[in-house]
């Protein structure tokens, strides 16, 4: 009767998203070794598109470590070991075919501290677009730059000085440089490693309300300490705990009726 | 028992509110068990303590109140916490009810003594009160000890309050039919029962909110009914 009610909830909230809609990426038995160290155990975990995923639990979980499987970051550490199968869209992209750039380009990323080139503001969204060879021509480009900075909610902010150094916007501007610059290449998912961890609660809420506004384009994971943050922002919370995925549901269950004792300890800030 | 808060100050403030519902929650029964006492004695003084007793739980529900909003806005709850920060709003409005039904029978005690003399048998009222008084201890008990099938029983019990509310509101119409002189006191004694069947129904509510604390969902069964006194029609014979 439970798990009706959560479904009846779901369902009556986000049709479209959950029930109907197949996952943008399902991850099958994934499990990560960092040299004899076993970080992630045979995780299953189904991230949808127009919809923002948030990952929590305690440090040294593997929810980052989960994150970076996302996009393949995990394969410039020479001890790490993945296993299993993630697909994007029915392809897997630990397939030693694939093309770890062009799937960096469809699954874009944002740190936890905000990371721009150290060239102008214009040159860091170009950047993307340049050796992706996206812009047919100076114009093309001069558009990709404004929508992003637009569509990153930074434009109004830094119209008049696109010239200008990206590190020498504030924090919060920088990481809404950081992703206008992912979502430059137009990518399908964007993965967050917490984003906000850095930010003054203002420049958060403003990451917020863009976060809000990119999950009817994208497919959003978050990897967040803050469980208010994840109650805030998120459809779909997944609690990891020592390398297994504890738990994951719909965000309103999660966070008021947990399942699982560790889920409700963590998130209640007990011991457990 | 659930794990302690690695703050431990929130266990702190969080223990504070429990104490402070089971205050009230003992002060409101002890008020019903009272306000019995001056019906059935005709204790114009006892109901006058009933009557000024009601401010202390007033205070008690504003105490509540203001506790469990500072507790939201400065340890953001969640999971069981949140639902017992909640609850205890919930919990404290309907206490305060239930204190408020006492104060009304014990202000009708004044009437009843000064009116036309009904030969009635309040054993009936007495058997409501005392029901009642049993669920206020059950759903303290289930409360303070987070007892969701001790909550059930205290939701089952209520029936019998509706049914004795039931067979009493017969019988006081059957008594206004006999004579016009009773009706002024036999009104009253109707509103001194359905009083007591209301503070029953209010009981039910918190069984229901101590059950939602502990198991995270509502009860899902449907709740017993033993109050057909609304759909009650007594024929007149004379």
């Amino acid at each position: 009767m439970v798990n009706k009610m959560n479904i009846l909830n779901v369902s009556e909230g986000n049709t479209a998203s959950v029930d109907l809609t197949e996952p943008k990426i399902k991850a099958k038995k994934v499990n990560v070794y960092y040299g004899d160290n076993h970080a992630l155990k045979d995780i299953d975990l189904n991230i949808n598109p127009n919809e923002v995923t948030a990952l929590i639990g305690p440090s040294g979980c593997g929810k980052s470590t989960f994150l970076r499987c996302l996009n393949r970051m995990n394969d410039t550490i020479d001890t790490c070991r993945v296993e299993g199968n993630i697909f994007l869209d029915n392809q897997n992209i630990n397939d030693k075919k694939i093309d770890v750039v062009q799937l960096r380009a469809r699954i874009g990323m944002v740190f936890q501290k905000p990371n721009p080139f150290p060239k102008s503001i214009y040159d860091n969204i170009a950047y993307g677009p340049r050796i992706h060879g996206i812009a047919n021509n100076k114009s093309e480009l001069d558009d990709i730059v404004h929508s992003s900075l637009k569509k990153a909610g930074l434009w109004n902010e830094v119209h008049d000085r696109l010239d200008a150094s990206g590190t020498s916007l504030s924090g919060g501007q920088q990481q809404r440089l950081c992703i206008a610059r992912t979502i430059a290449i137009e990518p399908e998912v964007i993965l967050m490693d917490e984003p906000c961890s850095a930010l003054d609660p203002i420049a958060t809420a403003i990451i917020e309300e863009l976060i809000e506004d990119l999950k009817n384009r994208y497919a959003i994971v978050i990897v967040t300490h803050s469980m208010q943050q994840a109650a805030r922002i998120s459809q779909k919370t997944a609690f990891f705990h020592l390398g297994k995925l504890m738990e994951v549901g719909d965000t309103a269950t999660i966070f008021t009726n947990p399942t699982h004792e560790k889920t409700k300890d963590y998130i209640t800030g007990r011991y457990g | 028992m659930p794990h302690s808060h690695i703050v431990s100050s929130f266990d702190d403030d969080l223990s504070q509110l429990r104490n402070k519902i089971v205050e009230m929650a003992e002060l409101v029964s002890k008020q019903f068990r009272d306000a019995e006492q001056a019906l059935v004695n005709n204790d114009l003084k006892l109901a006058r303590i009933v009557r000024e007793t009601d401010i202390q739980v007033d205070q008690l529900e504003q105490d509540i109140e203001k506790s469990a909003i500072e507790l939201i806005a400065i340890r953001s709850p969640l999971a069981d916490d949140l639902r017992e920060i909640i609850s205890a709003i919930k919990i404290s409005n309907a206490l305060e009810r239930i204190g408020d039904y006492a104060k009304n029978m014990s202000k009708r005690v004044v009437v009843l003594n000064e009116t036309q003399k009904l030969d009635v048998n309040l054993s009936v009222v007495s058997q409501m009160i005392e029901i009642i008084d049993i669920m206020n201890k059950d759903v303290i008990q289930a409360y303070m000890n987070k007892a969701s099938d001790k909550a059930i029983s205290v939701w089952t019990r209520d029936i019998v309050v509706d049914n004795l509310y039931e067979s009493l509101f017969r019988e006081l119409l059957t008594y206004m039919m006999e004579n016009p002189e009773y009706i002024t006191p036999a009104t009253h004694l109707l509103f001194v029962a359905k009083n007591i069947e209301r503070a029953g129904d209010h009981l039910t509510n918190i069984a229901e909110l101590i059950y939602y604390i502990v198991e995270g969902t509502p009860i899902e069964m449907v709740r017993p009914k033993g109050d057909y006194s609304s759909e009650a029609n007594v024929e007149f014979t004379s």
